[in-house]
């Protein structure tokens, strides 16, 4: 049983905090805004905490210091690069996941030692897949 | 119906049926528990049928319903789902506890089925004659409050079978979390629920009882149930020791597990920060003040037992437990008037206890006095109240406002025909009132008006508003609405 935190509780965060409370972790959801709860269907048992996640006193609400994981997924990509810092460097968590939409800041990412998933580029090399044309003939990038 | 409309009902009732079986085999177990009173009273053996058989009925039904809605596709409840299966299985159940005191202490079947909601729903009226029935008798009764008042039902359900949604929890009047997982949490629950039980016990033993009234007055106490072994209940032993026990034990017993586990963790800041807590600690003072001053003083002789009926009483009234060390036939009426005020409020949500709810009495007095600040401020100020729940702060907004009052009319409501259908039989206003508050509360304290012989209308006015006071009064309304549309108008 992990103790998985989630930052940002939207289609992919809620979908995230579901599947994974439904498998048996303890889940921590954290979001600005209370209305996006909603998402969070009936197989979540985990506690839901309204507050911006770049707060410490959010964070320690959470119980940051206690958490085996923490998946940051906002919209924001700087927001996502900031809360992963603070759990990864203050509190020392094992595993940070992050969300980066723009694949040219995945570098710094890496510098940092922190997991990212891009979905601009997940998407691509499936959108690239299904148009039958394979990445390599596109030339580079 | 559609074809489609049809089968995705179908597909629904079929899970429905399931779980509530699943429950029924969980809930037959207990029946098993008095039979290990056996080793000690042998001669007692003869009662075993009685509840053998309901067991084996009760568990017979929950394979039934699980076999022949074993071919369905999984879905996940919502609350009103949820609260269709607590309904069901409440009701179930309650007749079925009622079977073994039918046999064994041959109660007809009104008084059976009023004992039994009595039981399952912790409040603690009773039309059984205590000193002629036997021991198997009185721990099953206990075992009702035992699993009643932690919603063991559902708290084991979920520990053993996974989460079904949080629709059963909330149908129940459960709906906060120890840590962020359902399992994890019911666990949590079970051990401290019964490690109190078990402190309690022991507490008893040593201030002189014996172990079986021990056992029994811990869990009634703990679970805010309050059936007693003896027709004077905790007077009956009138000693400060075990008044002072009793007292502790209902005061936990009414606290929200929630801040119980506050406590346990040492987080005392937050413990005392809780709304509930300074609401029953301020109830408990000011009750204390008027019962002694304008109650009992006046009425008994020595000022010892006046300050012990004064304190015991009151906790017992807030607490929705029901114990008494008294009777009130020789009470005056403020007397009657603080101790109904104190049932209708009752206990924490989320603990053991019945009523109003302090929380809910808290956020009216929180919004009275936003109101009042809005008042005074400018107008263009932004106020946000909000209460601490645990260490979370959570704000009030427009939709806890309307639960609120939509919850305060209907058990108003409720209370008012309680009342009046008291008041048909011919009781005084103030009997009425105070066993009606006591039945909706499921407190327990009785001014009289329940005995066996009381009309069947009667306690079958008391038995449905025990019923609705235990279960979230709310939840039950919608989902019988909601249960005979789908059963009667729409197939």
């Amino acid at each position: 049983m992990l103790y998985i935190i989630v930052i940002g509780c939207g289609r992919l965060g809620s979908y995230l905090a579901n599947s994974l409370s439904r498998t048996g972790h303890s889940i921590v959801i954290i979001d600005k805004n209370q209305n996006t709860s909603r998402l969070l269907n009936s197989e979540f048992s985990g506690f839901f905490i309204e507050g911006d996640a770049t707060e410490f006193s959010v964070l320690k609400q959470a119980r940051i210091d206690k958490s085996d994981v923490v998946v940051a997924t906002t919209q924001d990509d700087n927001l996502n690069l900031m809360v992963a810092q603070i759990a990864k460097q203050i509190y020392q968590v094992k595993r940070v996941v992050a969300r980066v939409f723009d694949p040219n800041r995945e570098i710094i990412y890496r510098d940092f030692g922190i997991e990212t998933i891009c979905p601009t580029i997940i998407s691509g090399e499936v959108f690239l897949d299904a148009i039958s044309v394979p990445p390599a003939a596109m030339g580079g990038k | 119906m559609s074809a489609s409309a049809y089968n995705y009902m179908q597909n629904k009732y079929s899970a429905i049926l399931s779980y509530t079986g699943t429950i029924l085999i969980i809930t037959s177990m207990l029946f098993i528990t008095p039979l290990f009173l056996l080793m000690f009273y042998p001669f007692e053996s003869g009662q075993s049928a009685g509840f053998v058989l309901p067991m084996a009925g009760l568990a017979g039904l929950g394979f039934i319903l699980r076999t022949i809605t074993r071919k369905r596709a999984p879905v996940v409840l919502n609350v009103q789902e949820g609260s269709i299966i607590v309904l069901l299985s409440w009701i179930v159940v309650c007749i079925f506890s009622a079977l073994p005191l039918m046999i064994n202490c041959q109660l007809n079947f009104t008084q059976a089925i009023f004992e039994s909601v009595s039981g399952w729903t912790t409040t603690g009226l009773s039309v059984v004659d205590v000193t002629k029935v036997s021991h198997l008798v009185l721990f099953w009764r206990s075992i009702m409050q035992f699993a009643g008042g932690a919603g063991l039902v559902i708290i084991m359900l979920s520990a053993i079978a996974g989460p079904p949604g949080p629709g059963l929890s909330l149908a129940e009047g459960r709906t906060d979390l120890l840590v962020p997982h359902v399992q994890q949490s019911a666990k949590l629950v079970m051990i401290i629920y019964v490690s109190m039980i078990f402190i309690g016990t022991l507490l008893y033993i040593l201030a002189g009882m014996s172990a079986f009234d021990a056992i029994n007055h811990s869990i009634a106490a703990l679970s805010t149930g309050g059936f007693s072994t003896r027709v004077e209940s905790i007077g009956y032993w009138n000693s400060p020791a075990i008044e002072l026990i009793t007292i502790i034990l209902m005061i936990i017993g009414n606290i929200n597990f929630l801040t119980i586990y506050l406590l346990i963790n040492r987080n005392f800041k937050a413990f005392i920060r809780n709304g509930e807590i300074r609401l029953s600690a301020l109830l408990i003072l000011v009750s204390f003040i008027i019962l002694l001053f304008f109650v009992t003083i006046p009425l008994y002789d020595t000022l010892s037992s006046s300050l012990r009926v004064a304190i015991f009483e009151g906790v017992s009234a807030l607490t929705t437990t029901g114990y008494t060390i008294t009777t009130y036939s020789n009470w005056n009426t403020t007397g009657y008037f603080v101790l109904i005020i104190l049932m209708l409020i009752g206990g924490g949500t989320c603990s053991t206890a019945g009523g109003l709810k302090q929380y809910r009495v808290y956020l009216m007095y929180k919004l009275l006095r936003t109101e009042f600040k809005r008042a005074l401020l400018p107008r263009s100020a932004v106020i946000t109240p909000f209460i601490w729940q645990g260490d979370r702060k959570e704000y009030i907004n427009d939709n806890y406002i309307r639960q609120l009052i939509s919850f305060v009319f209907l058990f108003i409501c409720v209370y008012a025909v309680g009342v009046l259908i008291l008041s048909f039989y011919g009781y005084r206003l103030e009997d009425a009132m105070f066993e009606f508050a006591s039945s909706l509360s499921d407190v327990g304290l009785s001014a009289g008006i329940t005995k066996s012989d009381a009309p069947a209308v009667v306690l079958w006015t008391e038995t449905i508003g025990m019923f609705l006071g235990r279960l979230e009064i709310f939840v039950i309304f919608t989902s019988s609405v909601k249960l005979f549309k789908d059963l009667f108008l729409k197939i």
